[in-house]
């Protein structure tokens, strides 16, 4: 039970979390910073994904 | 005892005849014509993206590839466009010749997806009306076929139209004017590119999508959402938690280089 809350709690924050990235990279274009847009997006789909993946495990713990 | 051989090759030699009908139609009003009109067929390197999309159609229908003939043909036909952007003008295609070409490429598309998954059923050796068949298709299967000609009028309309706006809205060709002095022909190229990019998106996840639930009897589908199955039973994170975790290292490693050395 305590797996499960944690999970999901990992994946709330993670999910959450990856919308400051996004952010970022939009504040980096505006700046007309495009390699370093690029590198946060990288990192900020790649924290959703994490997000995502602990998600799909919280959900595996309900079962 | 022949007879289901015959009618096979019967009725793959006519999808062969459609299939290089419909797409030599589409090679020579995209490539072929334009590039006789702007005279563009000058240089071995020019002579052969011209010659690429028939090729790859010949090696399409060589190997009888539904992957090849509605893949990788439209696509080897954006190569000699991408090379030379004024194939694609404005200049070169008016909103009658549009029409004309749009129509053909729509029959090129639906012509090889029909012909070449259809096959005639051999005749059976005797037959026996169910009692159901008697009543008709369900509301079910009404409704269902409606959504289907739905989605199909949509992916007619959709990238037709976002194609026409992006080659023939005033506003849009006098902005990109007024931006890209100059370059005209490549920035409008550049952006029915992307029209068509978008399209395949929206068609990928909006179309696809409504239509991946209703393959219930798709064998692959049902393999794949067992063996999904068994993979959220192990409790184990996947592959690509992990390639995400060392994507993100890496780039957060990039960050700090690129901001402190």
């Amino acid at each position: 039970m305590l797996r499960r809350y944690f999970f999901e709690i990992l994946a709330v924050a993670l999910i959450g979390g990856s919308l400051f990235f996004f952010k970022e990279t939009l504040d980096y274009l505006a700046r007309r910073d495009y390699v370093a847009a690029v590198l946060v997006m990288v990192i900020g789909v790649a924290v959703i994904s994490v997000g995502k993946e602990m998600a799909r495990l919280a959900l595996v713990q309900r079962d | 005892m022949s007879e289901p051989v015959t009618t096979e090759r019967r009725w793959r030699t006519f999808a062969d005849v459609v299939a290089f009908a419909l797409g030599t139609n589409v090679w020579i009003s995209i490539v072929i014509l334009p590039a006789i009109f702007i005279g563009a067929l000058h240089g071995p390197g020019r002579i052969l993206a011209a010659l690429l999309p028939f090729a790859v159609l010949m090696l399409g229908l060589q190997r009888r590839s539904e992957v090849v003939l509605l893949g990788l043909f439209p696509a080897a036909v954006l190569v000699p466009v991408s090379l030379n952007p004024q194939l694609a003008s404005s200049q070169v295609y008016g909103p009658l010749r549009f029409a004309l070409v749009a129509i053909g490429v729509i029959a090129y598309l639906f012509g090889v997806s029909f012909f070449t998954t259809f096959h005639e059923p051999p005749a059976p050796r005797s037959v026996r009306m169910l009692s159901s068949a008697q009543q008709g298709p369900s509301t079910r299967w009404l409704r269902r076929e409606r959504v289907y000609w739905g989605l199909t009028a949509m992916s007619i309309v959709i990238p037709t139209v976002l194609i026409a706006w992006v080659n023939f809205d005033d506003g849009i060709a006098a902005y990109i004017g007024a931006m890209y002095p100059g370059r005209v022909a490549l920035m409008t190229t550049a952006l029915t590119a992307g029209a068509i990019v978008l399209w395949l998106g929206i068609y990928h996840y909006a179309f696809l999508g409504a239509l991946r639930p209703h393959r219930t009897g798709d064998r692959d589908l049902v393999n794949k959402l067992g063996r999904m199955r068994a993979e959220a039973k192990t409790g184990k994170p996947r592959t690509r938690f992990y390639l995400a975790v060392g994507f993100a290292l890496v780039a957060m490693l990039s960050l700090i280089l690129l901001r402190h050395l």
